[in-house]
C-alpha cells in the first residue's frame, strides 16, 4: 500500500508550496556557505565576512521567505479547520519548531556574527565571536535536515488509528463513502446511533484517507477499498481526508447521528 | 513510515542537497567576481570543493530515487510527460553544470600557479578568470533548468 503524502495537492497550494521551498533551500545553501566560508577561512578577512554576509544577505531573506511562506501554506491546507485531533501532527510541529526556533537561533549567531565583523573593521579579532556564530549554522544546518526528512517522510502520519474489524452484524448500518478529488460523496448523511461500518472507495486518481471520531482508514490507493467500523452516539461528527491540503479543498463533511 | 516514504524523503534530501549547492555555489561565484588574488581565490575553490560535492551528491541522488518512485507509485510512470521533462531538464543541468565545473577549474589552475611561482598578490589574468562569462553562462543554465525542475515537480502538468 503506498502511503507517500502529498506528491500531488490542490492547485491553489502550489505556488506558496514553491515558495516555501525556495525559501527553504536559499536558507540551507546559505548556511552551507556560511559554515564552508567561516572553516575555511584560514584567517582570510575576507571569506570571514563572506561566510557572515551570506548569512545576512542570503539565509535570512530566504528565511523570511520560508517562513512567510510555510504560514501560507499552512493556512490554505486549513489546518486551523480541521478537528483538534487532527491539527498540528508531529511532521508539522517538527516543521514549526525548526523553522521558530532556530529563527530565534539564526538571529543570535548573525548578532554575534555582526560584533565579530564591526570588531574585525576596527583591527580587532572577532574570529572567536564567528566560530560561534559558524557552530549555530552547523545546528541549523543539520536542523533544516532533520525538518526536509519530517515534512517530507511525514512520520506516524497518515495511518496511526488502525481500520475497524470490518465484519459486519444486523444492528451495523452500513454506509458507502466515495472519494474522489476533492470531495467526499456518502451514501447517508444521517444514521442512527450505533455501530456504523463505512466501506470507503476512493475513485479519485491519487490516495485519499477517511477519518471520523478519531479514526482513520489507511491510506487508500484509486481503485481500491477499505472498511471502517466504529461505534457512534448521537451527535454532528466531522469527517475529512487527512492528506494535507485535501480537507481545506473540500474532502470534509458532517454525518449526522440521531 | 513505509519503504515509499523513506523513498520520497530521501529523494527530496538529495533536491534539497543540490539546490543547496547549488546556492553556495553561486555565493561562491558571485564572491569570486571581485577576488584576484590567488590566496583568495584557492581560499575560495574549497568552500566551491563543499559546493561542488553537495551537487555531484544531489545529482544522481534526485534522479534515481525520482525515477524508482515513478516506477513504483500507482498513479505515476516514467513516460508521464512531466516526467521526461524532468529527465531531459535533469541531463541539461548535468551537462551545463559540468562544463561550468570546467570553466572554473582555469582561475584555480592559474592561481595556483601563481602561488607557485611566489606570488600570491593581484592578477589581472586572474581576475578575468575568476569572471569568466562561459562560466556564469554554463552556471546559470544550470540553475536555470534546476528551477524549471522544481516548478516542474510541484505542478506536475498533467498529473
Amino acid at each position: 500500500m503506498p502511503e507517500v503524502l502529498a506528491a500531488i495537492r490542490p492547485a491553489g497550494q502550489d505556488f506558496p508550496v514553491l515558495l516555501h521551498i525556495v525559501g527553504a533551500t536559499v536558507v540551507f545553501g546559505a548556511l552551507l556557505a556560511s559554515v564552508g566560508s567561516l572553516a575555511l577561512a584560514r584567517g582570510q578577512i575576507r571569506m570571514f565576512r563572506i561566510g557572515y554576509f551570506s548569512l545576512l544577505f542570503v539565509a535570512l531573506p530566504g528565511w523570511i521567505l520560508m517562513r512567510l511562506a510555510g504560514e501560507w501554506v499552512y493556512r490554505e491546507q486549513g489546518w486551523n479547520d480541521v478537528p483538534a485531533q487532527l491539527q498540528d501532527p508531529t511532521w508539522l510541529r517538527i516543521g514549526f519548531g525548526v523553522a521558530d526556533w532556530g529563527g530565534l537561533l539564526f538571529l543570535v549567531a548573525l548578532a554575534i556574527g555582526g560584533v565579530a565583523v564591526v570588531r574585525m573593521r576596527s583591527g580587532k579579532s572577532g574570529a572567536g565571536l564567528l566560530k560561534v556564530t559558524m557552530s549555530i549554522a552547523v545546528v541549523l544546518a543539520v536542523g533544516y535536515v532533520g525538518a526536509v526528512w519530517a515534512m517530507t517522510g511525514k512520520p506516524n502520519y497518515g495511518t496511526a488509528s488502525p481500520v475497524q474489524a470490518a465484519t459486519t452484524n444486523a444492528a451495523a448500518t452500513a454506509v458507502t463513502v466515495t472519494a474522489r478529488e476533492f470531495a467526499f460523496t456518502l451514501s447517508k448523511t444521517s444514521v442512527p446511533a450505533g455501530e456504523v461500518v463505512f466501506t470507503v472507495v476512493n475513485n479519485g486518481k491519487i490516495a485519499h484517507n477517511f477519518w471520523i471520531d478519531g479514526k482513520a482508514t489507511p491510506l487508500i490507493s484509486p481503485g481500491e477499498s477499505t472498511t471502517l467500523r466504529l461505534s457512534l452516539d448521537g451527535g454532528r461528527f466531522m469527517y475529512v481526508c487527512t492528506v494535507p491540503g485535501h480537507a481545506a479543498a473540500g474532502m470534509k463533511g458532517f454525518l449526522t447521528v440521531r | 513510515m513505509s519503504f515509499q516514504d523513506w523513498l520520497f524523503s530521501f529523494h527530496l534530501l538529495f533536491a534539497a542537497t543540490l539546490v543547496g549547492g547549488l546556492v553556495m555555489s553561486w555565493i561562491v561565484v558571485v564572491a569570486l567576481f571581485s577576488t584576484d588574488g590567488a590566496d583568495e581565490t584557492l581560499g575560495f575553490n574549497r568552500v566551491a570543493t563543499i559546493a561542488n560535492i553537495a551537487i555531484l551528491l544531489g545529482l544522481p541522488g534526485t534522479i534515481a530515487l525520482g525515477i524508482w518512485l515513478a516506477i513504483l507509485r500507482p498513479e505515476f510512470h516514467p513516460w508521464d510527460g512531466w516526467i521526461i521533462a524532468a529527465i531531459v531538464l535533469w541531463a541539461i543541468a548535468t551537462a551545463a553544470v559540468f562544463r561550468s565545473f570546467r570553466e572554473y577549474r582555469k582561475p584555480i589552475a592559474k592561481a595556483r600557479a601563481l602561488t607557485a611561482a611566489g606570488s600570491s598578490g593581484e592578477s589581472r589574468e586572474l581576475a578575468l578568470l575568476n569572471r569568466s562569462a562561459a562560466g556564469l553562462l554554463f552556471r546559470a543554465v544550470g540553475s536555470l533548468a534546476i528551477v524549471l525542475i522544481v516548478i516542474d515537480m510541484i505542478y506536475k502538468p498533467g498529473a
